[in-house]
């Protein structure tokens, strides 16, 4: 059976996260903010809720490796800015020392008597929208592919990695779909690599999530993003199903045109970890 | 029936020996148990669980009140605003443990068993399981029960549950020739459940364990067997 293999400092997983920064990315949403603010925005909450869940009072465990790749015009590299941007992937300890900035934000919460109180918050910000010139995903996904190839060979035992790959637009250097058939072969000793990718557009169309057919979307493009698509697994499937989604067999990790909660919900979904372990 | 003073047994061991043990257990004099099993993915578990049994120990009557002054001391151990912000935001997220809590009464005329999570107690008639609570059969274990959670907002569940009935269990050691009372967290639960038919019984192996270091050796070959979850491990037992 895949993906059983426990998660532990001793055995981490890989999240991966491939942005695309293309200049079409800046096209403003349905929410009066562009693309790009909005997936920055949804992997600076990820990335904190992902950090929240490796922190004690001791410190940060390496229970994850966390990477972001980003590609637009005719550069694909790291995602982080400052320290991190020297390599793609880093263990969650140094993702959560190295932030670009911290803000302070507001929220409210039970006051454990019946009330409510407002607290102050540190929030985070490792990463800025940013979206200029072409749409290189060929190469970004040649870039991914040699990175979890390192990856994989260096955990054999572990939870194999999980990509997120976010685009709006047809690839700018040419067909895609060789890369992630080759990177959908990667493996551990635990099963193959996830793909999972995310359309996000401002021209329309039915909101499709996580089908089980490329039949009911609107164009070859994103057709072409559903077969690139890894099924989503059983644990990933009951949890997708658990918030309300329509989930079958087959149902691959794919979504056009979400609305905003079922964008935040795909990065949710797709960085939920079967088991962690030393409960 | 039993004299009334008499402290049960209690081990516990961590799932590795290079690794804090999150588990906690008090006993009291006046026949009042409670072991928590705190869940290490969260910010300061040990901790939270340590308050948790003390606190059933001194006053077993677990209310809102009752929580909320444990959260209360909690909260006091750390200084929210001069936390780096990932501790800051693990330590709002909360700490999470288990809480299981007998009252032996009059000798065992009456045990009140309360249980928050997945650790379980188990009355036992010579070899023979008589009842088990909150879980009866080892398929039960989830791997993501309900736990008693730091920050109140993590407490919501309680709201949709009867403190009075849903969480507990009244037993009685009257009737029985050979009355045991054992608790004990999720791994062993879990351990004791799948082999409830085995012989010899796994009431008769976990009877033998009498000192610590029996228990350690007990727990490390069940362990090195596959047949015991690497976890933290705690058993109180009132033979």
């Amino acid at each position: 059976m895949p993906y059983q293999a426990e998660i532990s400092r001793d055995n981490p997983t890989c999240f991966l996260f491939v942005i695309d920064q293309s200049g079409s990315m800046d096209e403003i949403t349905e929410t009066g903010r562009s693309k790009a603010a909005f997936v920055a925005d949804v992997l600076n909450k990820t990335l904190y809720t992902l950090v929240t869940s490796c922190s004690k009072s001791d410190g940060v465990r390496n229970y994850f490796d966390i990477g972001v790749l980003a590609y637009g015009g005719t550069a694909v590299a790291s995602g982080f800015g400052g320290v991190l941007s020297d390599g793609i992937v880093h263990p969650i300890h140094a993702i959560s020392e190295h932030t670009l900035r911290i803000e302070e934000r507001k929220k409210k919460v039970d006051d454990g008597a019946g009330g409510i109180i407002e607290l102050t918050t540190k929030f985070p910000i490792w990463f800025d929208p940013k979206s200029a010139g072409g749409t290189p995903m060929r190469a970004a996904l040649n870039k991914t592919m040699e990175t979890v190839t390192d990856w994989c060979d260096a955990h054999a035992g572990s939870y194999p990695p999980t990509i997120l790959h976010v685009t709006d637009g047809q690839s700018t250097d040419g067909a895609p779909e060789e890369m992630a058939d080759g990177l959908r072969k990667l493996s551990t000793k635990d099963g193959p690599v996830l793909l999972f990718n995310l359309h996000v557009t401002t021209n329309g169309g039915a909101e499709t999530v996580f089908p089980t057919s490329e039949s009911d979307l609107a164009d070859e493009y994103s057709r072409m993003l559903f077969r690139m698509s890894s099924p989503l697994p059983a644990h990933l499937a009951k949890f997708a199903s658990d918030k309300g989604y329509t989930i079958a067999d087959g149902s691959r990790g794919f979504i056009f045109n979400g609305d905003p909660q079922c964008i935040v919900d795909f990065f949710e979904i797709g960085t939920r970890p079967k088991l962690v372990a030393d409960r | 029936m039993r004299p009334k003073s008499r402290l049960p047994l209690a081990f516990t061991i961590p799932k590795a020996d290079d690794k804090h043990n999150e588990d906690r257990y008090h006993r009291s004099a006046k026949g009042v148990y409670a072991l928590s099993d705190g869940a290490s993915v969260s910010f300061d578990s040990a901790s939270w669980a340590a308050i948790l049994v003390r606190r059933y120990a001194k006053s077993p009557e677990f209310t809102r009140e009752w929580l909320a002054a444990a959260t209360a001391e909690f909260a006091k151990l750390y200084d929210r605003e001069s936390l780096p912000w990932m501790k800051q935001a693990s330590f709002d997220k909360g700490s999470f443990a288990s809480l299981l809590g007998v009252r032996v009464i009059d000798g065992g005329q009456l045990i009140q068993v309360l249980s928050i999570g997945d650790s379980i107690a188990v009355l036992c008639d010579g070899d023979r399981i008589e009842a088990t609570f909150p879980i009866s059969a080892a398929s039960e274990f989830g791997r993501s029960p309900q736990l008693l959670c730091s920050s109140p907002a993590g407490n919501a569940f309680l709201d949709k549950l009867d403190l009075d009935f849903d969480l507990v269990a009244d037993w009685t050691f009257r009737g029985l020739a050979q009355p045991a009372l054992l608790c004990m967290t999720d791994a062993l639960g879990h351990w004791l459940l799948s082999r409830r038919d085995d012989h010899p019984s796994p009431i008769s192996v976990l009877r033998k364990v009498r000192t610590a270091d029996a228990f350690a050796r007990f727990v490390h070959a069940e362990r090195a067997a596959g047949r015991m979850k690497r976890d933290d491990t705690t058993l109180i037992a009132l033979w």
